[in-house]
């Protein structure tokens, strides 16, 4: 080697210092140690929550399912069943985009979506059903149809099943179980191991599996929001942000982004909100808090101080949730537009009637969620329930009034236009009792616009 | 280290107030929505040349001389409303953070109004070039109206009137009488605006959507940059440019809003609106231009004219807050007569 070059080699030396201290300092999900009292087994690191990334597999493949024709016994084995064998059909490997599982059991053995499914009453859907009998319905719907879209009531269970799921099982089973009342003194104490034999504490594991359900890549402290989003979409050139463990491929336990965080991610590009970096550093800091309890019993100040990070977690997560029926409320206003267009000048609707339905879809699968989060919306919950109604307002003026001996009944009610009022008020809502700040699609977005046009009226002209 | 952050934070709050502060001033002269802009003193210049070269077979050179007269522009009374320019861009950049918007009105009349109108749905076959004629035509109009309305008010209402009555203290008119305002007119002013065009943006949205816009030139609203360009600027000058009754019924002139500023009794409370004179007619405050004498500007009352910066500011609260007394002493006392 030159001499030259030694100042050069330097340079590269302090860069990786300078690299590196970056990376540690920054929060990752991961390595913390084993805390269990008088622990025998040989695991280095107490974090494990691979039976909800197999949870986040299942509903992945099962919007793919339903999509894909609507088998009824394949849709069953990714709801309730639990046998071996059964493919990850989304996330799957793609062209500059390979992913390291390939079966749902190599996450986690003989899990299922239905024993995790909320099972308090659901008020948003017709039939007097709790979540997972909502579900279970929807699914058998969505078997009588080709792609999952019925277009006589405008249901589309691709969307109507994913993001009711999303809420009923991911969102319920955090925030109204692990987040609740597991955390509680004497509900898996911190000095017992979570089952026998196991390398992690009662609370440790509760907290694991709650983060586990937000679907949140482990470093996502590292990444941007933008990043969190393209390596959910699977975009080739998220694969080396995804890829933490620089092992070429992207783990579906680890470096996978889903669910809800994604949908935290897809707001917060937008440079208004943090959702993503505030639920999930509330999850390092009480994982952390945790750790440091170091396997005895938490104090009621640690846990006070961890159900603190909790409610950061139950706040922004269901605010995330009402972005989203703020989102959709506002897609569903602008197909309505459309459509009425189309009609009026005699166009052909089908395909904004589909879009309209998807859009609907989404919009009252997160409108459902809302309800599985443990806690009574009270009067924001009816009013949003009378405002979507049980379906899309058909090109008809009909829409779903309620279910009778297993089968939709329909009615004459509100225009479509009215309806259209109804996505402005459903907005409104969702400023009103949540304080959504990404506001995507807001419908009156254009006013802003319009109002600068108008300019400042600070100088007052005075004739 | 607290107080050393403390001190940071003060110094960048009071840097971007300077360039906050520095940039009004340099859009309130170069934006197209702005009276005193030089595009449109230049216009007004052009305007009064041709004017009086028609009219009154004037020179150029009288003209000017006229419009460009040194006793006026750097007179006492001038330089008074130089400096209110200036120090009100500050004070208004202060209160905006607590003054109403446009878009709170607009967007709250939106939502107000998805509560008991559900908005028409057109085919718009080739008629969506109305909704922005309308829009404009609309705005104008209500805007043209309030500030008539609000005029009124500062001239009827003693509690105003004292802050109004800085305004109307000017001895000397320049382009730049039109901002010699005090701070708590221009908070209403800025209220009306708000709430005018609020109102109308907010409701046209509602009920046509994307396909409302501004007809505008350069930004600014299209007829009021022609008010703007033919002369708006006349109307704070010593050049008394008539329309001549026919025109001036419809369309008040410089030369009827210099009698709205004049001493003359006879003139007191006339010609308070700003582009069209159909407000002034319906209120029973129009007055036509009559070759006469030049007129003499300013109040004549029993208190003090207006010298400096803080007689500026300091006696309309004064004056109003006298006001607000004697109103409070008449309200006792018939209370207790009766």
């Amino acid at each position: 080697m030159s001499l030259t070059k030694i100042p050069q080699l330097g340079v590269l030396a302090a860069a990786m210092v300078i690299a590196t201290s970056a990376h540690a300092s920054k929060d990752v999900y991961a390595d913390f140690p084993v805390t269990v009292q008088n622990y025998a087994g040989d695991k280095q690191t107490s974090v494990s929550y691979g039976g909800q990334m197999a949870r986040h597999a299942l509903h992945n493949s099962l919007k793919k399912i339903i999509g894909k024709g609507a088998d009824a016994q394949q849709m069953a084995a990714y709801f309730s069943g639990k046998d071996a064998g059964r493919e990850i059909i989304d996330p799957a490997s793609k062209e500059g985009f390979p992913v390291k599982q390939s079966q749902v059991d190599e996450l986690s053995k003989g899990k299922n979506l239905a024993g995790k499914t909320y099972n308090g009453a659901i008020f948003g859907f017709p039939g007097n059903m709790t979540g997972v009998e909502v579900l279970e319905f929807m699914l058998d719907q969505a078997s009588n149809t080709a792609t999952g879209f019925d277009p006589l009531t405008g249901y589309d269970y691709i969307q109507l099943v994913s993001k009711f799921a999303m809420g009923a099982v991911f969102y319920s089973q955090a925030v109204d179980n692990y987040l609740d009342e597991k955390l509680e003194a004497g509900n898996k104490p911190n000095s017992k191991p979570y089952k026998d034999g196991a390398a992690y504490t009662g609370k440790e594991h509760v907290w694991d599996e709650a983060f586990g359900y937000f679907g949140a890549p482990a470093h996502t402290l590292t990444l941007t929001a933008k990043d969190v989003y393209n390596i959910a979409k699977q975009k080739p050139e998220a694969l080396a942000k995804a890829d933490y463990n620089g092992d070429g491929m992207v783990d579906l336990k680890t470096e996978m982004a889903y669910a809800h965080a994604y949908y935290a991610a897809s707001f917060d590009k937008g440079g208004k909100t943090n959702y993503l970096h505030t639920i999930t550093q509330a999850y390092v800091d009480g994982r952390k808090l945790i750790t440091a309890a170091n396997g005895r019993d938490l104090t009621d100040t640690q846990r006070q101080q961890l159900k603190a990070y909790a409610d950061v977690i139950k706040t922004n997560w269901q605010q995330v949730i009402a972005e989203s029926v703020f989102k959709y409320a506002g897609s569903v206003y602008a197909d309505i537009a459309k459509l009425e267009k189309a009609v009026a000048n005699n166009e052909d609707a089908s395909k904004l009637f589909r879009t309209y339905s998807k859009h609907w879809g989404e919009l009252k699968g997160f409108a459902l969620a809302l309800e599985t989060g443990g806690k009574n919306l009270g009067i924001v919950g009816v009013k949003l329930n009378r405002l979507l109604g049980y379906s899309p307002v058909l090109l008809g003026n009909t829409q779903v009034t309620g279910i009778a001996n297993g089968e939709y009944t329909q009615a004459e009610g509100i225009s479509m236009g009215e309806y259209r009022v109804h996505m402005i008020k459903v907005q409104k809502l969702m400023i009103d009792a949540f304080g959504v700040q990404a506001r995507s699609k807001d419908v009156t977005a254009e006013l802003a616009d319009l109002v600068a046009s108008l300019g400042s009226s600070l100088a007052a002209e005075n004739d | 280290m607290l107080m050393e952050q403390l001190l940071l934070d003060t110094l960048i709050w009071l840097q971007e107030l300077f360039w906050g502060w520095l940039a009004g001033l340099q859009t309130l002269l170069l934006a197209a929505n702005k009276r005193v802009s030089v595009g449109y003193l230049v216009s007004a210049t052009l305007v009064a040349l041709l004017w009086f070269s028609w009219r009154h077979n004037w020179s150029v050179h009288d003209t000017l001389k006229q419009l460009y007269s040194r006793q006026i522009w750097w007179s006492r009374s001038a330089r008074l409303d130089y400096m209110l320019v200036v120090v009100n861009q500050a004070i208004m950049l202060l209160l905006k953070p607590f003054l109403l918007g446009k878009l709170l009105v607009a967007t709250a009349i939106y939502y107000a109004m998805a509560d008991w109108l559900v908005p028409v749905a057109w085919s718009w076959s080739g008629l969506e070039w109305l909704v922005p004629v309308i829009y404009t035509l609309v705005l104008f109009l209500l805007d043209d109206a309030s500030r008539y309305w609000l005029h009124h008010l500062m001239h009827r209402w003693p509690v105003l009137w004292a802050f109004h009555r800085l305004h109307h203290s000017a001895k000397t008119l320049t382009p730049f009488t039109v901002l010699r305002t005090h701070p708590v007119e221009a908070v209403l002013f800025g209220l009306r605006g708000a709430l005018v065009q609020g109102l109308v943006t907010g409701a046209f949205v509602y009920l046509f959507g994307s396909k409302v816009s501004l007809l505008g030139v350069l930004g600014a609203n299209g007829l009021v940059f022609m008010f703007n360009l033919l002369g708006a600027n006349l109307r704070h000058s010593h050049v008394p440019l008539s329309y001549g009754s026919r025109v001036e019924k419809w369309l008040l002139s410089p030369a009827q809003h210099q009698l709205h500023h004049s001493q003359d009794r006879a003139h007191y409370d006339k010609n308070l609106g700003v582009v069209l004179a159909i407000w002034d007619r319906l209120g029973g405050t129009w007055l036509a231009y009559q070759p006469q004498t030049p007129l003499q500007f300013g109040v004549c009352d029993e208190y003090d004219q207006h010298d400096n910066l803080w007689q500026a500011y300091w006696q309309p609260l004064q004056q109003s807050g006298q006001a607000v007394k004697r109103v409070i002493q008449r309200w006792v006392s018939a209370r207790q007569s009766g």
